[in-house]
This record gives C-alpha cells, structure tokens and sequence, in this order.
C-alpha cells in the first residue's frame, strides 16, 4: 500500500467519523423530531380510524376496518407508544438531550 | 324518469307492497326491472310467493321481473369475512388476535348495519346495467334517512384520514437519514389506496343518488304516519334529495249509500276523515299525490298486485343512468 492509499484511507475514515458527529450532534436530534412528529401524525390518523379502540362509536369504522390488514406494523406501534406514553409532555421532552 | 327509484316510508305503511306493484307494472311495460328489498322480514317473499336471496331471481309468471332481498345481518358477515381473509394473508399470526379483537369491535358498532346497507344498495346501483329500472323497497324512514345522508359525510371524513395519512408518510419520509428506506413510503401506499377506492365509491353514491335516483314516500291516511312523512319529506330536502310523490296507501272503502248499519256508520266516517286529511296532503305538503290505494280485504299479492299498479300513477319510462360506467 502506498502513501497515497493510505491517505485515502485515512480521509475516507475521517470523512465518515467527522459526517458520522455532525449528524449525532446537529442533524440527528431534528431528524428524530421529524420522526417523532410522524409517529403522532400517524396516532392520530389511527385513532381517527378506530377511536371505537376507546369507546368512541364511529360511523366510519367500518369502513376503516379493512384498511387493519395494511396497518398491521402501525398498529402494533400505535398500541406500544399509547402504552408508553405517560404524559404529552413527557414525549415532548424526549426530543430535547440535555 | 330516473333508473333507479326509491320508496321509503314509515314501517307498516305497504312500502313492500307499493313497490313490487311498481315494479310490476315497470315490467309490464316492457322494462326489464328489479325490485330490491332491504327489509330482514323477507316480506318480497310473501308478495310473490317465492323465496329470494341476496343475488338477482326471476320472478315466476311475471317476465322481465326479477328480485332479491338484502339481509343486513348476512352483509355485516360477509364484509366482516373478507377482511379476515385480507388479514391472514397479509399479517403474521401474532398480530391476528390483536387485530381480530379491533375487527369485530368495529363491526358491533351501531352503524355497522347501515354501512353494509349502503354498500350494497350502491354495490346493486352500480351493477344494474342489464336492467332499466331497479326499484328499492328501502326499510322504515330513520335508518333510509341516515343511510342516504350518508355519502357526504363519509367523503368529508375519507378525505381528512387520507389529508392525516399523507402527512404522517411525508414526515416519515423527510425523517429517513441519508440512503435509508423510509419507514413509510407515499408510493403504492396501500392504505392510501384503499381510503381512494373508498372515496370513489362515495363519490358515485352521491352522484347516482343526486341524479339518478326517484324518491316516494308512502303514507297511510293517519296523524302519525302524516307528520312522519312531513319530517321525512323536509329531511331529505336537507340533503338535496327532493321527493318526487306520496303514495298514500290503505284508504278505507267507502260503504254502499243503502247501508246504514254500524258498519256503515263507522266506514262513512272514517272515509270522511280520511278524506281531510288526504286534503290536507294535497294542500300542503310539496310533493304531488300519486296515487290512492284503498284497502285490500286480503294479502296483496297475484292479481290484486296488479289492481294495485294499475292505481299507481307513476311513470314507468326509465332513463339510462348517467353516472354507471
């Protein structure tokens, strides 16, 4: 291997390690908000689907009812972040690392 | 007139009656029709004399007839099947349970009747090509009421899931880092697709309802049975669906002058109240009297049927429908 390799190499690493804390540091908190506030958009499209789920009748849940063999990942996540999710604030917080 | 005709009514009026004689008297003239009975009674059945199920049979003696009774309960099953079929193609079996339980929940809901109603109503509108008239003997006002209120607000309603539904995708797929799959992806999304089909299906209920569709409402001449179809007439104009005749049905015959019997005394009296308030229809409900049919002393049915259609003075020329594909 000659110099110029391993100065390749050697960039290639660093080039990963320096990406790898811009996005720990800086990019990765927000990406995780965004991904967070999709997680609630996505709670509130399924409890607009089933809200019969708490006791609420819905005209449309019957309808909304075929669409559970396509929902099968969202509503296995919906009833864990429901059981999860003590208080409102509590998810906000998550987002903030102090 | 319009394909599609709809008689509603408050229970017990003759709706059943009213309809097959219609419907009847749409096949004399050479329409092919199909009358459409919604009520679980199975009463088509009586009419004719001959068992129907949920898929189209000739009636016997009659050509160019054919009819079907639509039982809720066996629809809400049925529907109920289908998406248990979807579910263990589609989930893994730990999640069957799970969701089984949020299944059946959704399908004891109270509306859960209703919708399978309208699905099939819609499902018979949309499938009619081969017949020029089809003629539904809807079941008692409240629930038809809420029934054919029902596209509009089921369209509003599809259209926020899919507005939520599309949000969330978008986030998930701005949140997805560098080269990584989304977890969840705008394209093909197949609940997304399934709410648009939804939507399509409501969207053409609306229209066919709006354009295509005939509405009568059959009466009896008392106090109840008027104030009833006063309601019924102004709700459905809430719903811009305008009744097009009452039918008002079961009007007592009058005696012969000679008779002065207590019998007599009581039938002359009763036609005179009957008369006022018939009267008071004519003058001041909207929608014109089509027709007056008096009491049958037996079950209608065979020839009195057609004693029946022939009172009715309702067109039976059907236009195409303009909204079937």
């Amino acid at each position: 291997m000659d110099l110029a390799d391993r100065i390749e190499a050697f960039r290639e690493t660093l080039d990963e390690w320096l990406r790898g804390l811009y996005h720990g540091m800086i990019t990765h908190p927000s990406y995780e908000k965004i991904e967070k506030e999709a997680e609630d958009a996505e709670d509130a499209f399924i409890l607009a689907c089933f809200p019969d789920a708490f006791g609420i009748p819905s005209p449309v849940s019957y309808y909304t009812a075929e669409l559970l063999p396509y929902l099968e990942d969202e509503f296995e996540s919906w009833e864990r972040r429901l059981w999860d999710r003590s208080t409102y604030l509590e998810r906000k917080g998550q987002q903030y690392h102090f | 007139m319009e394909p599609f005709v709809f008689f509603g009514g408050k229970g017990g009026v003759g709706k059943t009656t009213v309809s097959c004689a219609y419907a009847l008297r749409c096949a004399r003239d050479g329409q092919r029709t199909l009358v459409v009975s919604t009520d679980p009674a199975h009463s088509v059945t009586d009419v004719f004399d001959q068992p129907f199920d949920d898929s189209p049979q000739s009636v016997e003696g009659i050509d160019g007839l054919d009819a079907m009774e639509i039982d809720p309960e066996d629809e809400v099953t049925r529907h109920l099947d289908e998406i248990r079929q979807d579910l263990s193609e589609q989930v893994s079996a730990s999640m069957v349970n799970e969701i089984n339980r949020q299944l059946e929940m959704a399908h004891g809901t109270p509306g859960a009747y209703e919708s399978a109603l309208f699905d099939r109503f819609v499902d018979v509108m949309r499938n009619a090509a081969e017949y020029d008239r089809v003629v539904f003997d809807t079941s008692p006002t409240g629930s038809t009421l809420r029934l054919l209120g029902l596209p509009d607000l089921l369209e509003g309603w599809i259209d926020r899931l899919m507005h939520k539904r599309r949000t969330s995708i978008d986030l998930f797929e701005k949140a997805a880092v560098g080269s990584n799959e989304p977890r969840r992806v705008m394209e093909g999304d197949p609940v997304l697709a399934r709410l648009q089909d939804r939507k399509e299906f409501f969207d053409f209920a609306g229209s066919a309802l709006q354009d295509d569709a005939a509405f009568f409402l059959v009466l009896n001449p008392d106090e109840l049975s008027l104030n009833e179809t006063e309601r019924a007439i102004a709700n459905l104009q809430e719903k811009d669906l305008t009744v097009r005749g009452l039918v008002a049905n079961k009007l007592t015959p009058s005696p012969d002058p000679d008779e002065n019997g207590r019998g007599g005394r009581y039938l002359r009296e009763r036609v005179e109240t009957e008369a006022e308030r018939l009267e008071t229809v004519r003058s001041e409900f909207e929608p014109p009297l089509v027709a007056e049919i008096g009491w049958r002393s037996s079950e209608v049915k065979g020839d009195l049927l057609s004693d029946v259609a022939a009172e009715l003075d309702i067109e039976t020329a059907a236009e195409p429908p303009t909204h079937v594909s």
